[in-house]
């Protein structure tokens, strides 16, 4: 690791202001990414600002939802009552991502933030044109196993590690940050980015800002809910594809439904369509098994990835009969 | 005369110290002046450094040294060596720092040498290499051609009939892979070196024999092995890693000598891959034929690993098929391909935990061919004396372990017919495989000091890493003197006891334990002498005589009795087959959807003789089996052959099983003692627990779902696409 | 801007920024490199050192910790390397593994991605913190009694783990527990062993 300054600060503006002093600059939170980048010398701050202090980790009911602060642990969140009550996908997702330990350190903002685990974007002595651009994409036509069946492009075949990002983009939330000119609200979908000519970006924050809540507006999902994470062992490893379902079954009909999937996309990715398809037919695993060949229209293989085009529907009509107590 | 009863369960005599962090591992000992040594490595695979620029690290703060290819003081025994390998694969040898030759991916290019951990990683971190690169080859299947006979492994056929595996009424002919699995002990490797002036060196390493340590030191540096001291008292596994002291030890402790100071380096989690062994990338085909009622008739079984440019690394794959089963007409060839890697080295179960996955999944696939009970199809070809060697085996009760198990498990109450049973979604399979090792006794010597206070001490240079080697020979004290457990101490992992060999091949209670039954024999013989005895748990003077045991050894000027004793199998084990023998039972539950497999129920047995302690023994075998579930399961090491350079080499995408991967596992242990191995009646149980496992795995996910997969791990991509 | 902030810029001024001030060894780079390597050896490094290096005030197993370290040094590498409380491992350096777990103010953390300095004014204990002098834990009691445990390396993240494992209330089923303690691998393969421990503690219902 580097050597680099380090500034400890208690409020959200001093946070930003630090922030303005160096251009290398980065916030520090649980660190558990950033600290890890910063070993593997992939990122290497000049600045870290600790906003640990920061007070930006309640949890707290609004007219019209959830707020949870982008400071709050993971496990807080995944603990939280409220949470569990009124958005229980988000609470199941959080517990299916890294260990408890992890969880401990790890905040909402900072999860938000977490880079690709694709391999050669982690090995300096390999190409990738995420952590170099213009040095190649190593995983095409490499060990692309784990790698993005939605969205890529020929710069970029990673995908997002978030287990919570699945369930926020599925449950509507609306990110708050803050920066040098003030705050500005980005709706979750909105965040993270596909990865195009630009895949050194992976979300639509911008340099200076910080993320300071997430708001989760209240809805009618809650008695069915799944999160179904398939892996390569049982806990503690990133997912193969994930799919976070949600729905409300009025007399065997979907009256409202969300589905998103994890492991598959440079960003969380929503299945707007087949939602659509859903709504108002009947719960059946028919049903469900359309509207999982709908998700998977502009599915691309990366050739060691293949499998994810049988993996990712069978995964999503799983969720959806869980979600439905069908299992 | 042996040990004829059988041992009581205790906890771990060093437990303690485990539980409370005071165990102190080789990077642990305060060393005062230690310094922190960095390792810089090649992101090339084969070629020559062109140039390499340390200034920058050199002038960064607190750094000593930076050593490459061209500072690195010499090392008088490799140079010795030369750089000529004299191997059939024909590569020039590997000495670190020794040439601008590039070997392997991984491979070290310079040493940074500073006074904090951070500063020498930052250091690392500044300096600068080209490369010359060459064409590489890493790709066993690409590379097939280069197959040669490794020296130490020559073909093996039985019978007139070597045609008999492809002529048979039902042949069955598969090919599987085993692939690269890296041991990953969790404690990382490294070495702990100082100097006193030029010649006096001691060490505090990471290795499964203090003597082989001293020996490759001593070798290397030319220098009386006396003057070399090695500590490894805790061992934070080894699992074969550490039956090599590896160059880069070698290296540092120059290095320690040329800046005067202790050094210390502790391997990254990513250095364990590609500098400490592997288990190697292994593709067999097996051939085997029967008779419609299942009496085998042939097997052939050929095996090609990987190995180094510059080492024709060996292991005894083929071994099983030669000797397992009563089948009259066996041929199996081992063969090796040079590549431009890293040298591999035993791992856990070794070759024969390979070889083990091959037969035993071909023996479950012949039992379905033939239509019988895969349990039942190895009873019939059970072989009563060892048909390789011609020999009666030593013990095999390995038909009673296969009842005990199969009773247990409820093997005879499931459906047999593959992809018949549910529980909800998922499918249900039961599967079963045997493991067997050989039951290897080698020459081990012990010292044992009888205090005046009735305490004994025994003092070997053997290992622990991780099995309990010191709560075993305890045990075996406490049973041949009567001596209460906490009044034996057994002191282990220093170079200066009475030697032993490497903690490795499942020997150690077999050979270190001998010595230790042998000494405590001598001990008592040398009481009797002196007019005392051991009585009732502490020394009494001997029938008619009045003097205590601080009386006898006070008119005798000494403080306590001494003792050591060497130990070795005798003559009578040539004529004996030996082997250690397991059953495994699997119950998995198979995902369709999702193609996940989850090992829901282990019923695990040894045959390994009379169980000396049988807390740590039961422990081995879980351990074993899970080892045995990440091989089956999780365990790939993924080379980009593009780059010859591994893409998952770290913890989380090289996926060791975690807890949640491994049910409550039920061992069973036939605790029959061996006539013939050693005076406790044991045999070895480290490889057995894992040999064996995968097979038993494989063949459980065959009969939940009809899929037959042969290529490890079996993960969920594997079988939906099967 | 508040006063932490100004403090902070103080006292952990990058060595890059000193070395653009420092007047000296501005003039240095213009010498031969051996010169340079023998300022910095002398007065410049050790300047240098103590404007590099922050200080820190821990508790660590009950006892006030006042040191000066550099922000990039981990949690675990201070124990380790500077307070030789080495009973704390490290096994990937990642957070990977757990062997390096420790608790942070009751909460189980991997040190070795905790900066050092975030644990300002906290409290650390450790596996040498948890027993009561010589009794042990009972978590301590039970792993020995169970042989959750081998080569004994992953055995105090697993150790200071299961306690919090416990005390979290994810000890109800030997699936939960297997579940909450998937962030401690043990290449030894104790699992069966460690679960039951865990299970034998939590229905012994000794405080833990």
């Amino acid at each position: 690791m580097n050597q680099f300054s380090y500034v400890r600060v208690t409020s959200k503006e001093s946070a930003i202001a630090a922030m303005a002093k160096e251009k290398t600059a980065m916030f520090l939170a649980g660190g558990t990414n950033l600290v890890d980048l910063m070993k593997s010398g992939v990122t290497s701050p000049e600045r870290l600002v600790d906003i640990n202090n920061v007070p930006l980790a309640t949890i707290e009911e609004t007219k019209t939802g959830l707020r949870i602060g982008a400071l709050a642990k993971n496990t807080a969140v995944a603990e939280n009552a409220l949470v569990i009550r009124h958005f229980p996908l988000l609470s199941q997702a959080l517990k299916a991502g890294a260990s408890p330990q992890l969880r401990n350190m790890a905040t909402v903002g900072g999860n938000m933030m977490q880079r690709t685990r694709c391999h050669y974007f982690y090995d300096s002595a390999l190409p990738c044109n995420k952590r170099n651009p213009g040095s190649g994409c190593g995983a095409i036509g490499g060990f692309n196993r784990m790698h993005a069946i939605f969205g890529a492009s020929d710069k970029c075949i990673a995908v997002h590690p978030s287990d919570m990002c699945v369930a926020l983009t599925a449950l509507d939330a609306v990110i708050t940050v803050a920066g040098p000119k003030g705050e500005r609200k980005i709706p979750f979908g909105d965040f993270h980015r596909l990865p195009g000519d630009t895949p050194e970006q992976d979300n639509n924050l911008q340099r200076g800002e910080l993320i300071i809540a997430v708001d989760i507006p209240f809805n009618q999902l809650s008695a069915h809910t799944h999160y179904l994470k398939v892996r390569d062992r049982a806990s503690y490893a990133f997912a193969l594809v994930s799919v976070g379902a949600a729905m409300q079954i009025k007399g065997g009909n979907i009256a409202d439904v969300r589905l998103a999937m994890g492991g598959v996309a440079h960003k969380p990715w929503r299945l707007k369509e087949a939602e659509a398809w859903l709504k108002g037919k009947p719960a059946t695993e028919e049903n469900f098994r359309k509207a999982a060949g709908m998700a998977m229209t502009n599915a691309k293989s990366q050739g060691g990835n293949e499998f994810k085009l049988t993996l990712a529907p069978n995964t999503i009509v799983e969720a959806l009969k869980t979600a439905a107590g069908q299992v | 005369m042996g040990i004829d009863k059988k041992s009581e369960p205790i906890n771990r005599v060093d437990g303690r110290a485990k539980v409370t962090g005071k165990a102190k591992y080789f990077a642990e000992f305060e060393v005062p002046g230690v310094t922190f040594c960095v390792m810089v490595t090649s992101p090339v695979t084969r070629g020559t450094i062109t140039t390499i620029n340390t200034k920058a690290a050199e002038r960064a703060p607190g750094v000593l040294a930076v050593f490459t290819h061209l500072n690195m003081p010499a090392i008088p025994g490799w140079a010795e060596q030369g750089n000529n390998s004299k191997l059939p694969s024909g590569g020039e040898r590997y000495h670190m720092l020794g040439s601008n030759k590039i070997l392997f991916n991984g491979q070290p290019v310079a040493l940074v040498i500073a006074d904090t951990l951070e500063r020498a990683q930052h250091a690392a971190s500044l300096v600068t290499a080209t490369y010359n690169k060459a064409e590489h080859h890493t790709d066993l299947l690409k590379n097939k051609e280069k197959a040669a006979m490794p020296p130490r492994m020559g073909d093996y056929t039985r019978g007139a009939d070597t045609n008999a595996h492809n002529t048979a009424p039902v042949v069955l002919k598969a090919d599987y892979t085993v692939p690269i699995e890296v041991h990953n002990p969790m404690e990382l490797a490294g070495i702990l070196a100082f100097w006193e002036g030029d010649d006096k060196l001691t060490v505090y390493a990471k290795t499964q024999g203090v003597k082989s340590t001293q020996r490759t030191l001593a070798g290397a540096f030319k220098i009386d092995e006396k003057n070399i001291q090695v500590y490894a008292e805790f061992v934070g596994g080894g699992f074969g890693m550490g039956l090599r002291t590896w160059p880069q030890e070698v290296v540092v402790a120059a290095a320690a000598r040329a800046v005067k100071k202790p050094v210390k380096l502790v391997l990254t989690r990513d250095q364990m891959f590609t500098l400490v062994g592997y288990r190697p990338y292994t593709i067999q085909h097996i051939s085997m034929g029967a008779t419609q009622d299942g009496q085998l008739t042939g097997i052939y079984h050929e095996a090609t690993a990987e190995t180094a440019s510059y080492d024709d690394f060996t292991e005894g794959t083929v071994g099983m098929t030669r000797f397992m089963y009563a089948c009259p007409n066996v041929t199996t060839k081992y063969r090796i391909v040079p590549l431009d890697r890293g040298v591999p080295i035993w791992m856990r179960g070794p070759g024969e935990a390979t070889g083990a996955f091959a037969l035993e999944s071909a023996i479950d696939e012949m039992a379905y061919k033939v239509n019988m009970d895969p349990l039942q199809f190895r009873l019939k070809n059970f072989a009563e004396t060892d048909p390789e060697k011609n020999k009666p085996f030593s013990s095999n009760n390995l038909k009673e372990a296969y009842q005990l198990g199969s009773e247990r498990i409820g093997w005879a109450k499931r459906n047999p017919a593959p992809a018949s049973m549910k529980d909800g979604e998922w499918l249900v399979g039961y599967g079963m495989s045997t493991g067997v090792f050989g039951a290897h006794r080698g020459e081990s010597t012990c010292r044992a000091q009888l205090n005046a206070d009735g305490t004994l001490l025994l003092q070997s240079a053997t290992s622990d890493i991780g099995p309990g080697t010191s709560t075993a020979m305890v045990q075996i004290a406490h049973e041949v003197t009567g001596l209460p457990i906490e009044k034996i101490r057994f002191e282990l992992g220093n170079a200066a006891f009475p030697p032993s060999g490497s903690q490795g091949g499942s020997a150690t209670v077999s050979s270190v334990g001998s010595a230790v039954f042998d000494v405590c024999t001598a001990l008592k013989g040398m009481l009797t002498e002196a007019g005392l005895s051991f009585d009732n748990g502490t020394v009494k003077p001997a029938a008619g005589k009045s003097d205590g045991l601080q009386e006898v050894l006070s008119k005798q000027n000494k403080t306590f009795f001494e003792v050591t004793k060497s130990s070795k199998g005798g003559a009578e084990q040539e004529k004996y087959s030996m082997y250690s023998f397991s059953i495994h039972f699997a119950e998995v539950r198979v995902h369709p959807a999702t193609g996940v497999v989850r090992v829901k129920r282990v019923v695990t047995v040894a045959d390994s003789g009379r169980i000396v302690s049988p807390k740590t023994a039961a422990s081995q075998m879980i351990g074993g089996v899970t080892g045995g579930i990440g091989m089956a399961l999780t365990e790939e090491g993924i080379i980009d052959h593009r780059f010859g350079r591994f893409v998952n080499n770290n913890l989380a995408d090289y996926h060791v099983p975690v807890s949640a991967d491994v049910p409550h596992i039920e061992t069973i242990f036939v605790d029959k003692p061996d006539p013939i191995t050693n005076p406790m009646g044991s045999k070895g149980m480290g490889e057995i627990a894992l040999i064996g496992f995968s097979a038993a795995v494989a063949n459980a996910v065959y009969h939940a779902t009809g899929k037959r997969i042969r290529e490890l791990p079996i993960t969920p991509d594997k079988i939906l696409s099967a | 801007m508040d006063d932490q902030l100004k403090n902070g810029e103080h006292t952990g001024t990058s060595r890059r920024s000193f070395l653009k001030k420092s007047s000296l060894i501005t003039a240095l780079a213009l010498t031969p490199d051996t010169v340079i390597k023998a300022a910095e050896k002398g007065i410049d490094e050790q300047i240098a050192s103590a404007i590099e290096t922050m200080p820190l005030n821990v508790t660590i197993n009950g006892v006030k910790q006042s040191v000066r370290i550099e922000p990039r040094v981990t949690l675990l590498d201070l124990l380790r390397e500077r307070l030789h409380l080495t009973g704390t491992k490290k096994g990937c350096d990642h957070g990977q593994c757990g062997a390096c777990t420790v608790h942070v103010d009751g909460q189980r953390v991997n040190s070795c991605l905790t900066l050092a300095l975030t644990t300002e004014g906290r409290n650390v204990t450790t596996i040498e913190g948890l027993a009561d002098g010589d009794n042990l834990h009972p978590m301590q009691e039970a792993f020995l009694e169970h042989d959750g445990f081998q080569c004994g390396y992953c055995t105090p993240g697993q150790i200071m783990s299961a306690v919090c494992c416990i005390r979290e209330g994810h000890a109800n089923t030997p699936e939960e527990v297997r579940e909450y303690m998937s962030g401690n691998i043990c290449r030894c393969g104790a699992y069966s062993n460690i679960v039951d421990a865990i299970m034998d503690v939590k229905q012994g219902g000794k405080k833990v």
